[in-house]
């Protein structure tokens, strides 16, 4: 693989990553909520 | 969600103009391509430490919850970009230089700079908000090591280039300069549209917590 092809599918493994990471908190974020809610 | 739809526009198109559109570069070659996300990644996390170092002097000054909140939140997205800096940087130095890294005084500052901010993080997981204060001199503390990193390739003799772009007389052809303004407007694009996700989570975080609180 060429170092070009390596920096930007680093690149874009690291964004996707941080990405997630946000969705995740705000899966967490939106479940602490809804059983503050429920109770 | 505006910033996140432009954001995710913007980055492919930039990476397109990257790969595809610029020219090849007469001494480097392919690998030059680098610098398309090399430098903007930097400029981001640069732009990312500032706004922390600002939000956390008016954290100190004002007592704002609202301006550590913002410090915290750009901190970390600012040490994602600083991560892309570092993680870029030594595979475009293995292409060019042949080295994959080297302590001179522009890439150990840069290595320095991403440990202070690591320690932040840190501290704010262990501590939380009622570390706010003291992390928020840690923030101003680390933001010196920005006028080090840059006036280190200018100042000492570092294997690493002086700045090329931010002069008065950019050293850099006009087809290659659009591209890489375009590709830094599109990571601040994207730090902002990050930041502004994360803003919003902590804000939410915080009125769940109190609510937790006062029930």
């Amino acid at each position: 693989m060429s170092y070009v092809a390596a920096a930007y599918l680093l690149t874009t493994a690291v964004l996707a990553v941080y990405v997630w990471t946000l969705w995740a908190r705000q899966r967490d974020l939106r479940r602490a909520d809804s059983g503050r809610q429920a109770r | 969600m505006v910033w996140l739809v432009l954001s995710a526009l913007a980055l492919p198109i930039g990476i397109v103009l990257a790969l595809v559109v610029a020219p090849v570069e007469a001494f480097q070659g392919e690998p030059y391509r680098i610098l398309y996300i090399h430098v903007p990644s930097v400029v981001t996390a640069y732009v990312a430490f500032t706004v922390t170092f600002v939000a956390s002097v008016l954290y100190l000054w004002r007592r704002g919850l609202g301006y550590d909140r913002l410090a915290a939140t750009s901190a970390e997205v600012g040490e994602v970009f600083l991560t892309l800096v570092l993680l870029t940087g030594p595979i475009w130095g293995k292409a060019v230089w042949g080295a994959w890294w080297t302590w001179d005084a522009r890439l150990t500052t840069a290595l320095i700079l991403w440990f202070i901010f690591a320690g932040y993080l840190m501290l704010r997981a262990w501590i939380g908000p009622h570390g706010a204060a003291a992390s928020a001199v840690v923030a101003i503390v680390g933001f010196l090591d920005i006028p080090l990193i840059h006036w280190s390739a200018v100042l000492l003799r570092t294997l690493h280039p002086r700045p090329a772009v931010f002069r008065p007389d950019p050293a850099m052809p006009g087809s290659m300069l659009a591209i890489l303004l375009f590709n830094m407007a599109a990571f601040v694009l994207t730090y902002l549209a990050l930041l502004g996700v994360r803003l919003r989570q902590e804000t939410r975080r915080a009125e769940l917590q109190a609510r937790e609180e006062t029930a």
